[in-house]
């Protein structure tokens, strides 16, 4: 059994609860892959062939408008699984790109082994189910401030999870911000400027300085 | 610590369009034998012109998102 895809797999949170035979079973159909900055690993609409658990870097999921304009749907880091739907649909095909934002170790495991695994390790089936409510609620938080807040609304909110750590927090470029957004570079260019402007953050050499809680905080439940 | 930030410059990417030293309000960039490059760091304001008028994504100005 290979001691490295066994070591990572129960440090990772979401197969915390897993029994010592599901982690054996998973250890045996489980293999590491290791991804460049910048790699795609999947295509969106592709065929799915594996469901992926990242051990060490980030990933960027994301779909692309006709226009070319990308919205990313989230930024997962260790512990975290992508493609892990499509399994149990028919004909099921990846729904979304996902791209390695840095230097990027997952496990994959092959969909018939995964959809074995759900079938017969009741562990394992709660721990994904855990992960897909997990998925769920950010993709519901996502849509609630595409749909109800302004850009400047989205932007504090982000500004401030980010701050806070509440997901992977790393460096920003002003357009992985906008797609982050789902806008344009100009726009969050002008909504960062309006930001300072009210004294809530300061624009610094290659940081953004957050400066009044309350104030941001009001502007992301606008 | 952001003191030295600079704009990274991919020159793997870079199709040599000088739209980033035309667009540089400060004329920190100039186009070299081997591309653009920030001669003039201290003129350099981070004010992400060079990175916006790329046509290719070579150029990225990175911030940090942090508390006071």
């Amino acid at each position: 059994m290979d001691d490295y895809l066994r070591n990572s797999l129960s440090t990772m949170p979401l197969f915390a609860g897993l029994s010592e035979a599901t982690l054996g079973r998973l250890s045996r159909v489980a293999f590491r892959r290791t991804y460049a900055p910048g790699m795609l690993i999947l295509l969106e609409g592709a065929p799915c062939e594996s469901v992926f658990f990242i051990v060490t870097g980030a990933v960027r999921v994301y779909r692309l408008s006709p226009q070319g304009r990308q919205q990313i749907l989230a930024t997962l880091g260790p512990g975290q699984g992508f493609n892990t739907a499509p399994p149990f649909l028919p004909e099921g095909r990846t729904p979304a790109s996902v791209e390695a934002i840095g230097e990027t170790t997952v496990l994959a495991i092959r969909q018939e082994d995964f959809v074995a695994l759900a079938r017969t390790c009741a562990d394992f089936s709660w721990a994904i189910l855990q992960d897909f409510a997990a998925h769920l609620l950010h993709l519901t938080d996502l849509v609630e401030d595409l749909a109800l807040r302004s850009v400047r609304g989205r932007l504090a909110r982000f500004l401030l999870e980010q701050a806070d750590g509440a997901y992977v927090t790393r460096p920003w470029t002003q357009d992985e911000i906008a797609a982050h957004l789902g806008t344009v570079r100009d726009v969050v260019g002008r909504a960062l400027r309006s930001l300072a402007d009210a004294g809530l953050l300061r624009m610094e050499r290659g940081r953004i300085v957050l400066l009044d809680r309350e104030g941001l905080e009001a502007e992301a439940g606008a | 610590m952001t003191a030295g930030v600079l704009p990274q410059i991919d020159l793997m990417r870079c199709i040599l369009c000088g739209r980033c030293v035309q667009a540089c309000p400060t004329q920190a960039v100039e186009m070299l034998a081997n591309g653009p490059t920030i001669v003039r760091p201290d003129a350099c304001t981070y004010c992400t012109a060079c990175e916006a008028i790329c046509p290719v994504g070579a150029i990225t100005c990175t911030f940090e998102i942090v508390w006071k």
